[in-house]
């Protein structure tokens, strides 16, 4: 077996562990540190309706033969019933697509923002217009989540009318859905923009200042070449940025699809918090865990490596 | 203080300001009256009242006061619990190695990929609304961070030369700790302690959003959901208020945690 692939085979079984303890953390939070019954009906709910909340979600069973059920339900993509009767795995099915119609966009919009904007910073390292961005993004960073979702519905909906609709067409409407999406997506592109634009100047001002490429151009490799070779080598902590982002891509949004009515994963998690519906929220920690472990996984040590010789050897930084 | 800069400076002294105005809140001396209904929903601002009234008629600018001690407690408190796990349990993985030291770090794993706001929404859900809830809820889900960047600094440390010629001479683990770790730590850990205040100030306005956070005292965020669009008929303060403070509260701070973060002591 080549060490390469062994590493990788070692890289994978430590994302299945990961993913493992992810799981029975989630489980004994939600068995042993709260009465999931006791919180979805709330006080007042008779004895009679409680036994059957309890027998439905088997939680009369042992502990250990529940969360082999859980994990036989998992393998099946299964994740039980919420509080409301629904199958969890069918109530998350239904929520990521609106989630990531407004998510992937505003993300790639930021993410292609931040990346120019870095670099045109970085190459003016000190210099007016480098200061000036940098001051913008620590400024936009400041404005809390909250406030610029407020702000964004109440000045660009409400009083410009820029964006005609603030919610989501109701369920086998003909109404088209792009212009619902706008709003969402440009409001997530500000919220991640802030953090992106600091992340990628400090990246490439790191990067531009690489003893190596003062080698290239002693050389008398010209400017432009000397930059392709710097991003080609900048890919590696790109990707894993990338790969930090992808938790905040399917429930960073949740006081933004509270505000704007976008009935995604965020609006979910807020639902199953009113509701007191604890299985719900579990459901959505697992899905999102193994989403990000996959992505870890997948991106950081499969295709980071592939790119970036220098992580073959060693494991991504 | 100089090292700071003339930003550094100004962003400390605004968060001075700050302190001021929450114990100056805490004590009754300003915003006392932050419940009774003292004039009409949407009073604008004049004489009696600075920054007009709310929804219900009450004291807005007496709330926005009594917000910054919401926002301080749990900044300081959140910061204080998130060093107090990660900057020990970090340590003890760094410098103890072994099975102990990759039991903490697949924990921290396994923590870092459920997602911050859900297990945020968790751990208020299981403990009910307050202040020690957010509190709680903040240390427990962001540890993870700095029980890596404290553990590879301990493990960088103990193959140092120094710390193990001291070692070699006999110094205790207490000596170790005073006179090796903790002075190497303490740009690291000067720094991260601004920065998760950051945090904690964030995360504490997304959770009183949702009516989390604390049930008595007013907070930046329980007045930023109050705002219910009434801005786009010209009723303004109550967005400003609620958005104004908290925006410059995380500025100051996020300001000096860069200035921190430039020294080359903290490099």
């Amino acid at each position: 077996m080549s060490p390469s692939l062994r590493l990788l085979l070692g890289r994978l079984a430590a994302a299945l562990v990961t993913l493992l303890l992810v799981v029975v953390i989630v489980f004994a939070v939600a068995n042993f540190f709260a009465d999931p019954v006791a919180l979805a009906l709330g006080p007042g709910a008779s004895p009679a309706e409680a036994a059957r909340l309890r027998a439905a979600w088997g939680l009369d069973q042992p502990a250990l033969h529940r969360l082999a059920r859980l994990l036989a339900g998992l393998l099946r993509g299964e994740l039980g019933l919420s509080a409301s009767g629904h199958p969890v795995s069918q109530l998350l099915a239904r929520a990521l697509l609106p989630t990531l119609a407004y998510a992937l966009p505003g993300a790639a919009l930021a993410t292609v923002l931040g990346l120019t904007g870095g670099l045109f910073a970085a190459r003016r390292r000190g210099h007016l217009l480098d200061r000036l961005t940098l001051a913008a993004a620590t400024l936009l960073l400041s404005l809390s989540g909250v406030i610029v979702v407020i702000f964004a519905r109440d000045l660009l909906a409400f009083r410009a009318d820029l964006f005609p609709l603030v919610g989501w067409p109701l369920a086998g409407s003909a109404d088209p859905i792009a212009p619902y999406l706008a709003l969402p997506a440009l409001t997530w592109a500000l919220l991640q923009l802030g953090p992106d634009l600091r992340h990628y100047r400090a990246l490439f001002c790191r990067e531009l200042r690489a003893p190596y490429l003062d080698g290239l151009r002693a050389r008398g490799l010209p400017e432009s070449t000397v930059l392709r070779r710097a991003l080609r080598v900048a890919a590696a902590p790109i990707l894993a940025r990338l790969v930090a982002r992808v938790p905040h891509l399917f429930v960073g949004g949740v006081v933004l699809e509270h505000v704007f009515n976008v009935p995604g994963l965020g609006g979910l998690a807020i639902a199953a918090l009113r509701g007191g519906d604890l299985h719900l929220l579990e459901g959505i920690a697992l899905t999102v865990a193994a989403a990000t472990i996959a992505a870890q996984f997948l991106i950081g040590d499969l295709l980071a490596p592939a790119l970036d010789p220098r992580l073959r050897a060693r494991g991504p930084a | 203080m100089s090292r700071l800069g003339r930003g550094g400076a100004l962003a400390l002294l605004t968060l001075v300001g700050f302190v001021a105005v929450a114990l100056l809140a805490a004590l009754g001396l300003v915003g006392a009256d932050f419940f009774s209904f003292v004039a009409e929903p949407y009073a604008p601002p004049g004489a009696g009242l600075w920054l007009g009234a709310d929804a219900l008629g009450r004291d807005l600018g007496a709330r926005v006061l009594q917000g910054a001690r919401v926002s301080l407690l749990v900044g300081l408190g959140g910061a204080a619990l998130t060093l107090a796990l990660g900057g020990l349990l970090g340590g003890l993985a760094g410098l103890r190695g072994g099975p102990l030291d990759r039991a903490l770090v697949a924990l921290a794993d396994a923590l870092a990929a459920i997602p911050a706001i859900i297990a945020l929404i968790g751990v208020a859900m299981l403990l009910g609304p307050g202040l020690p809830t957010v509190v709680a809820a903040i240390g427990l889900t962001q540890w993870t961070g700095l029980f890596r960047s404290v553990r590879a600094e301990a493990q960088r440390l103990r193959a140092a030369d120094f710390y193990r010629a001291a070692e070699a001479m006999g110094a205790g683990r207490r000596h170790q700790l005073r006179h090796h770790l903790l002075p190497h730590l303490r740009p690291l850990l000067l720094t991260s302690a601004v920065l998760h205040f950051v945090h904690a100030v964030k995360v504490e306005a997304v959770l009183a959003f949702f009516g989390l956070s604390s049930a008595e005292l007013p907070s930046w965020g329980g007045l930023l959901a109050a705002c219910g669009g009434e801005s786009t008929r010209g009723i303004w303060w109550p967005l400003l208020g609620a958005s104004a403070p908290l925006a410059l509260l995380v500025l100051a701070a996020q300001v000096l945690a860069d200035r921190l973060a430039e020294d080359p002591r903290s490099a």
